[in-house]
């Protein structure tokens, strides 16, 4: 056996001379070397974790002084940091003319998901397609499984449904607030409301922006920091408002129109009081415009300010005002009405053959085309054009919606003599039925322009004359004869003295020429007729009534019922008192009169 | 030194062992994890749904397995650390692969029971790993340079693969915890000192190389770290966190709001509010005071682990028991820090506290290994 000779070996020679065991020294050195080595290892290790020990204690001191020094800082309230948010605003209600809610703000979130956080993804789109079944439960685990980190599942949800989602308690599903634009009387109201829609859209918080109405168009004072807390106070009344529709809508079902239009106008002020355009739309949820076919079919089209049409009959008393207004005739002044009146290759006809001659005031009682024509000619064309420019009617109104430009006015290309004599009773010039209101109005109302406006108005507008205040009465005595003794007779109602006339114009086929079955029917009326307040225009689109076995189409048995019925409900509703006409008092004892 | 070579007098067998478990450490996780489900029952908005109830089930399941584990010798455990970091690394490269072939950037691997982030395991198996080695490894080569190689390595490659992810906050939890146990084993301080050199360095180089023709990073990346150093600069953006956070301190004051009284939570500043966010949570409601204790908490964890690492002989249990206080530490101390601004926003949760299996049962299971390593030390 050799043995290695071991350290020291002066120990195990001399052990070997004593006679002792050399192995037992060699393990006993082996001991004591492994005993120093393990010290040594145990004294650097000691050092080692003294040097983390003070890590550790800096690192907790850190901590601990870090979290003092932030407990002992001034809180900063969120709502601070929220202003400071160029995104989050609160945009400023709308409300009526008596300062109910037509437009407000809701709180609600977003949902959205987070897919390289979910935990389980399958469990998760299951439920989600059982919250909200218009989702796909494959596509979105496609979503969810897939290379995305971020995808929007809902832009607002109900406080229901974000319990509902929370209690699926995936941690990749995350909600982000959403201020929301809510419309709570739906569809009333929805086209001058307009709607809102998100502009920019982050986690935390979504921009609201008008896309349409009077929205748009103040959007940027709705917007205003500035303006928080203030409403936008609209000219509209809620409850006129809500009245008209419900007529409109039966009337139009009752006609068998697809399209309806109706306007109630301040005849001092200009502030549309109503207004409404059927079909419609539920704000809260805008329709997208139609991506083929008619526009005007949408339901977000606005027939009362986007639509412009021939409006028919219902000129005739522009020119008869203009004419007595320069002086060219008066009420009683007889005109030639024998026909058909020819002039060039065209013919202008009367639906009746009304003699011989009729005065003026009869001319429009009667409607007779002819007899328009001829007052028009006594006119001339540039001063016809100049007359119905002071109304407004040679560009769009200036109301305060986003759409008003688009109603532009159609002109004829040359204002000939034919287009003179066309254009005094309502053909050769199409114009919206807004149009139409302003121009009553300031006709009928003294004689003042006025311009539509949406906005709630503190005074009369004092806009420039247009007629004199006694052509204007003379109007005004006219229309009141048309309802009392003419085509527009349906539309009395008891106590308001309603003044009127109606138009009921063949609808152009858009390859030229007119249809002979499609007609516009238009009231356009005043009332009370002695003391002007309110003009209302009635329009309803190819309605067609079955009376007495034949077809009527003619506004004095569709458009004029219905705007009775208008006139009926909503008169009382701003506070105009039914004026009886005094009944004979035979037989009764008065002990006082005035 | 290895376990075998000691002259064990007792070791506890049997029911006996649970005599011997580091009981301060088993109430004081208890203690940590009761704080996340107050937290988490309100920021639901006081209902054990959907957080409160599947995380205490977990934690039972947690600690079920912990116990487990804790009765299982340490000696086996050493023998299975280069088994467990194999097998995490694998699953680590087979998420990566299963990733790349259209699963998407899936962190997560089925279980079955539960489910478990590879990366997460990592953790514990590399800090088992290396434990393991430098038990096997003669103390005087430690220092040698090959013999640093190795472990540097055995770190590099998971490190990689969970930035590849990407998952900065496992990496470094990762590269902390892997040069603490070789800190603590005893390979020459010039290591570090070097390593730290170089990154502040590194460091140094970037910042200054800002502006010139020869800068290190893209401008994006430098606005990155702008927001980190001040994140009033960009309070919507990458400082958003922050800035609620910090936030939602300021407003919990020394003794909170009270509980589910916190705003800045419940009104859903804070995205991350059950997760990452939650100290936030805590703060706001039970302000200095309830966050300095759970501070107190962490730190009375890393106490008894530490004290029993200094009792322990056995180098494989002692370098373990330090490996797995580090990670603990490593991970609330970024967590806050995180939280408070110290540090950059990594994505590390607050252990035990903020919602998610997966970080709560590999700690859990890592405690289990060291309250094996207490039970089983050489008396």
């Amino acid at each position: 056996m050799i043995r290695r000779p071991l350290r020291p070996l002066a120990r195990v020679l001399r052990a070997r001379d004593e006679g002792g065991n050399p192995d037992a020294i060699a393990a006993e050195n082996l001991r004591l070397r492994h005993e120093e080595m393990r010290d040594r290892a145990r004294a650097r290790a000691e050092g080692r974790l003294l040097v983390l020990g003070f890590f550790f204690f800096v690192a907790f001191l850190t901590i601990g002084v870090r979290m003092g020094a932030l407990a002992a800082t001034e809180a900063e309230e969120p709502r601070a940091v929220a202003n400071g948010n160029p995104i989050i605003n609160q945009r400023s209600d709308i409300v009526d003319r008596n300062g109910r809610v037509l437009a407000t703000n809701l709180d609600t979130h977003a949902l959205y998901a987070q897919p390289q956080q979910m935990i389980d993804p399958a469990h998760a789109a299951v439920e989600l397609a059982r919250i909200f079944p218009e989702l796909d439960a494959e596509e979105l685990l496609e979503d969810f499984t897939g290379n995305r980190r971020f995808l929007w599942i809902r832009r607002q949800i109900s406080p229901e449904q974000m319990q509902q989602v929370h209690d699926i308690g995936d941690p990749g599903l995350l909600f982000g607030p959403r201020e929301m634009r809510l419309y709570p009387n739906g569809p009333i109201a929805s086209h001058i409301l307009g709607g809102a829609s998100y502009g920019r859209e982050g986690v935390d918080s979504a921009e609201v922006i008008g896309v349409a109405g009077v929205e748009r168009y103040f959007d940027a004072w709705l917007r205003d920091p500035a303006n928080e807390g203030q409403a936008l106070e609209l000219s509209i009344d809620l409850t006129v408002q809500a009245a008209m529709e419900e007529v409109l809508a039966g009337g139009m079902t009752l006609m068998e129109a697809k399209g309806a239009t109706a306007i109630i106008m301040d005849v001092h002020t200009g502030e549309i009081v109503a207004m409404a355009s059927l079909p419609d739309f539920d704000p809260n949820d805008r329709p997208r415009p139609l991506t083929e076919g008619d526009q005007s079919d949408s339901p977000i089209f606005n027939r009362a300010v986007q639509g412009v049409y021939e409006l028919g009959s219902v000129f005739k008393i522009f020119a008869v005002a203009q004419a007595m207004e320069l002086g060219l005739v008066n009420a009683q002044t007889l005109i030639d009405t024998r026909g058909p009146m020819t002039w060039g290759r065209f013919r202008i006809r009367d639906f009746h053959d009304y003699g011989p001659q009729l005065t003026v005031t009869d001319v429009i009682v009667e409607s007779s085309n002819i007899g328009t024509s001829r007052i028009a000619l006594m006119i001339g064309a540039p001063r016809q054009r100049e007359f119905l420019g002071s109304l407004g009617f040679l560009e769009p109104t200036q109301v305060e919606m986003v759409e008003a430009p688009t109603g532009q006015p159609l002109l004829p290309q040359q204002w000939s003599e034919i287009s003179l004599m066309t254009i005094s009773y309502g053909h050769g010039l199409s114009a919206s039925p807004l149009h139409l209101a302003q121009a009553y109005a300031s006709l009928l109302n003294g004689g003042h322009r006025v311009r539509a406006t949406l906005v709630r108005q503190d005074g009369p507008q004092e806009g420039e004359r247009v007629v004199s205040e006694e052509v204007s009465a003379a109007a005004r005595s006219m229309l009141r004869q048309v309802v009392t003794r003419g085509t527009a007779s349906f539309a009395e109602v008891p106590g308001y003295e309603v003044g009127g006339k109606t138009g009921t114009a063949d609808k152009p086929r858009p390859t030229g020429g007119y249809y002979t079955d499609r007609t516009i029917s238009t009231f356009a009326g005043v009332f009370p007729a002695h003391d002007p307040q309110y003009v209302v225009i009635l329009s309803l689109d190819e309605p067609q009534q079955f009376v007495a076995g034949e077809n009527r189409r003619t506004a004095g048995w569709t458009a004029v019922p219905v705007a009775a019925e208008l006139i009926r409900r909503t008169a009382p509703l701003m506070g105009l008192r039914p004026e009886i006409a005094t009944l004979d008092p035979t037989g009764v004892t008065q002990t006082a009169s005035h | 030194m290895s376990y075998l070579t000691y002259h064990a007098k007792y070791v506890p067998a049997g029911p006996r062992k649970l005599f011997y478990l580091n009981w301060p450490v088993i109430l004081l996780l208890t203690a940590v994890a009761g704080f996340g489900f107050l937290m988490l029952y309100s920021v639901a908005g006081g209902s054990a749904q959907p957080w409160m109830e599947p995380q205490m089930k977990r934690f039972a399941l947690g600690m079920a397995a912990m116990f487990v584990v804790a009765m299982v010798p340490i000696w086996f455990w050493r023998n299975m650390a280069a088994l467990a970091y194999l097998v995490s690394l694998v699953l680590l490269i087979a998420t990566e692969f299963v990733g790349e072939t259209g699963m998407g950037a899936q962190r997560w691997i089925d279980l079955g029971i539960v489910r478990l982030q590879p990366s997460e395991l990592m953790k514990i198996g590399l800090v088992m790993f290396l434990a393991a080695y430098y038990d096997w490894l003669p103390v005087n080569k430690a220092s040698h340079p090959f013999w640093v190689m190795v472990p540097l390595f055995f770190i590099g490659m998971p490190t990689l693969l969970t930035l590849a992810q990407p998952d900065l906050g496992t990496a470094i939890l990762l590269v902390a915890g892997g040069g603490t146990v070789m800190f603590l084993a005893g390979v020459h301080w010039l290591y570090f000192a070097t390593v730290i050199a170089a990154g502040i360095g590194t460091v140094m180089a970037v910042i200054e190389s800002r502006g010139t023709p020869w800068q290190l990073l893209k401008d994006y990346q430098y606005r990155r770290i702008d927001t980190f150093l001040d994140p009033a600069n960009d309070p919507l953006g990458a400082g958003y966190h922050i800035t609620q956070a910090k936030i939602a301190l300021g407003s919990g004051g020394w003794t909170g709001r009270g509980f589910m009284q916190g705003t800045q939570s419940r009104l859903n500043f804070l995205p991350e509010k059950h997760t990452d966010f939650i100290f936030t949570t805590l703060a706001e409601e039970f302000g200095f005071v309830g966050a300095f204790a759970l501070l107190m908490l962490y730190a009375g964890i890393i106490f008894f682990c530490v004290a029993s690492a200094l009792t322990n002989r056995d180098r494989f249990s002692a370098l373990l028991t330090h490996g797995v206080a580090m990670t603990l530490f490593l991970y609330f101390a970024v967590n806050m820090g995180m939280v408070m601004g110290l540090a950059p926003v990594v994505g590390v949760p607050l252990p035990l506290v903020s919602w998610g299996g997966s970080s709560m049962l590999v700690l859990l299971l890592a405690f289990g290994l060291v309250q094996s390593a207490h039970v089983h030390k050489p008396r």
